[in-house]
C-alpha cells in the first residue's frame, strides 16, 4: 500500500544547499529512526517529503502519485513539527484546544477519542494558550496530533525534546501500541538514541544533507564491534577493514569497526571486542574526526 | 518475562534467551501460550519484527510451535531441550572463559581445582 518515496531531492535555501540528491523508499508498517546531528537537514527533509516546503529538485511520490499539491496525497501524511512557543500559527492566541481543533479540521481520519484520552494521559491543559506552554507541554501537543491523525505514514520530528523520562518511557509505549495495533508507518526523528533504538525497526543517518545509510537497526547494530587494546594487536586485528573513529591513549588504541557481509576480525590477537551501541555508532560515523 | 533487555548483546537474541529462561525457571510451561509479538513488543517497547525474529528462533529449534490462527505455544520436551542446549555451550560460554582469565591472572590448574571443591 503506502509507498513514500524520495528521487533524487535536493533543497537550497538561497544558495545554501541543505539536502544533495536524497533517495529514500519509506515502506509500510515500520518504524524509522532519523537521526543527524544539528543542521544535517533533517526538518528539511521531512518538511519536503510532506510538501510543506518546495524540493529544488527530485520528486516525492506516494503510491506513484506526486506529493506535491495533491490533496488525495496528503491525506495519507502528517508532519507533526516541532512547535514553539513563537510559531508563526499567528497563535501567541491560540489555546491548545483551538489548536487540536484545527488539526481535527485539517486530518480526515482524526480520532477524537484518541485525542481525549491521551490529553488525559499527558494532564495537558488545553485552556492554555500555546505561547504559555513549556518545551515539555509542546512536544505532548506534537504528539497528540501525531498519533490522532490516524495517517498511515506519520512524522514526528523530535517528538521527545524537553520531556521527562517518564514521558517519553510513556510516548515510545504508547508508539508502539498504537503502531501494533494500525500498522501505521513512523518516521521519528531524536536527538535521544538510545532510548528509541530498539524502537526502529529501520534507522537513517543523515549527514551534512545525504544519506549516510539506511539499514535495518539490528543488522547494523550486528556488524559493528568496538577493538581495543596494544595498538599494534588492534591494527593487526582490523588488517583491510573499515575503520572509524580512532582513538589512541598511549599504547593503547581503540577503532569503531563496521564489518561488511562475510568479514570478521583477524583471529588470534589478544584485543577486547565489545558491541557498539548505537549512539556509539552515530557518533564514530558523524562525529568529528579525531 | 520481567528480565530487563540490556546493550550488550542483540536483543532478539536476549528475548529468546528470556523465553527459554523462564521454561527452565517453569515460568512458561510446556504446551502453554507464549506472548505474540505484538504483545512482546508493547511489553519491552520493541519493534514487533524484532521481537518476531527472537521467537522464530525458538520455533526453528522447535522449542516453541506455532498454531495456526491462535498463536505460540512451548513444545513438549522444551525443558529438557533448552537444558541441554545450554550444556552444549557451556564449555564454550563459561569453562573456556574461566580458564583464560585463570591463565592471565597465573592461577594455577591445582588451585583452580581447588577452590571449586571448596565451592559446596
Amino acid at each position: 500500500m503506502s509507498e513514500l518515496v524520495c528521487k533524487n531531492i535536493s533543497k537550497a535555501y538561497k544558495k545554501k544547499k541543505v539536502l544533495h540528491g536524497i533517495d529514500l523508499t519509506i515502506e509500510q508498517g515500520k518504524i524509522y529512526g532519523l537521526i543527524g546531528r544539528n543542521g544535517a537537514g533533517k526538518t528539511t527533509l521531512l518538511s519536503v517529503m510532506t510538501a510543506q516546503n518546495p524540493a529544488t529538485g527530485g520528486e516525492v511520490i506516494l503510491d506513484g502519485m506526486p506529493v506535491w499539491e495533491n490533496q488525495q496525497a496528503l491525506e495519507h501524511l502528517c508532519f507533526s513539527r516541532e512547535l514553539n512557543t513563537l510559531s508563526i500559527l499567528g497563535p501567541n492566541s491560540v489555546k491548545v484546544k483551538e489548536y487540536l481543533m484545527m488539526a481535527r479540521m485539517y486530518y480526515p481520519n482524526w480520532d477524537r477519542e484518541m485525542e481525549k484520552r491521551l490529553v488525559e494521559r499527558f494532564d495537558l491543559n488545553v485552556k492554555k494558550r500555546i505561547s504559555k506552554l513549556s518545551k515539555g507541554m509542546l512536544s505532548m501537543v506534537t504528539i497528540i496530533v501525531a498519533l490522532a491523525s490516524k495517517a498511515d505514514i506519520t512524522i514526528l520530528d523530535e517528538p521527545v525534546a524537553g520531556l521527562d523520562v517518564v514521558a517519553r518511557t510513556d510516548f515510545y509505549q504508547l508508539l508502539m501500541e498504537e503502531h501494533v495495533n494500525s500498522g501505521r508507518t513512523f518516521i521519528i526523528s531524536t536527538h535521544i538514541i538510545e532510548e528509541a533504538a530498539n524502537v526502529f525497526e529501520e534507522v537513517i543517518f543523515l549527514k551534512d544533507g545525504m544519506i549516510l545509510l539506511k539499514e535495518n537497526t539490528q543488522e547494523l547494530l550486528e556488524r559493528a564491534v568496538h577493538v581495543s587494546g596494544l595498538a599494534g594487536e588492534v591494527d593487526a586485528a582490523c588488517e583491510g577493514l573499515t575503520i572509524h573513529h580512532v582513538e589512541n591513549i598511549g599504547r593503547s588504541k581503540g577503532v569503531t569497526v563496521l564489518l561488511s557481509a562475510g568479514q570478521q576480525l583477524h583471529p588470534g590477537h589478544d584485543v577486547t571486542v565489545q558491541p557498539v551501541s548505537l549512539q556509539n555508532l552515530f557518533v564514530a560515523l558523524c562525529g568529528r574526526e579525531a | 518475562m520481567n528480565e530487563l533487555l540490556s546493550q550488550d548483546k542483540s536483543i532478539y537474541l536476549q528475548l529468546s534467551e528470556m523465553i527459554e529462561t523462564d521454561i527452565i525457571r517453569g515460568i512458561l510451561l510446556e504446551e502453554e501460550r507464549v506472548p505474540s509479538t505484538n504483545e512482546l513488543a508493547k511489553l519491552y517497547t520493541i519493534n514487533p519484527a524484532t521481537a518476531a525474529k527472537g521467537v522464530n528462533l525458538l520455533v526453528d529449534e522447535g522449542i516453541l510451535y506455532k498454531k495456526r490462527g491462535i498463536g505460540m505455544f512451548v513444545s513438549e520436551g522444551a525443558k529438557a531441550q533448552i537444558i541441554e542446549k545450554r550444556k552444549s555451550v557451556f564449555y564454550g560460554n563459561y569453562v573456556r572463559n574461566l580458564l583464560e582469565e585463570a591463565k592471565s591472572l597465573g592461577i594455577s590448574r591445582g588451585e583452580l581445582v581447588a577452590m571449586i571443591d571448596g565451592e559446596q
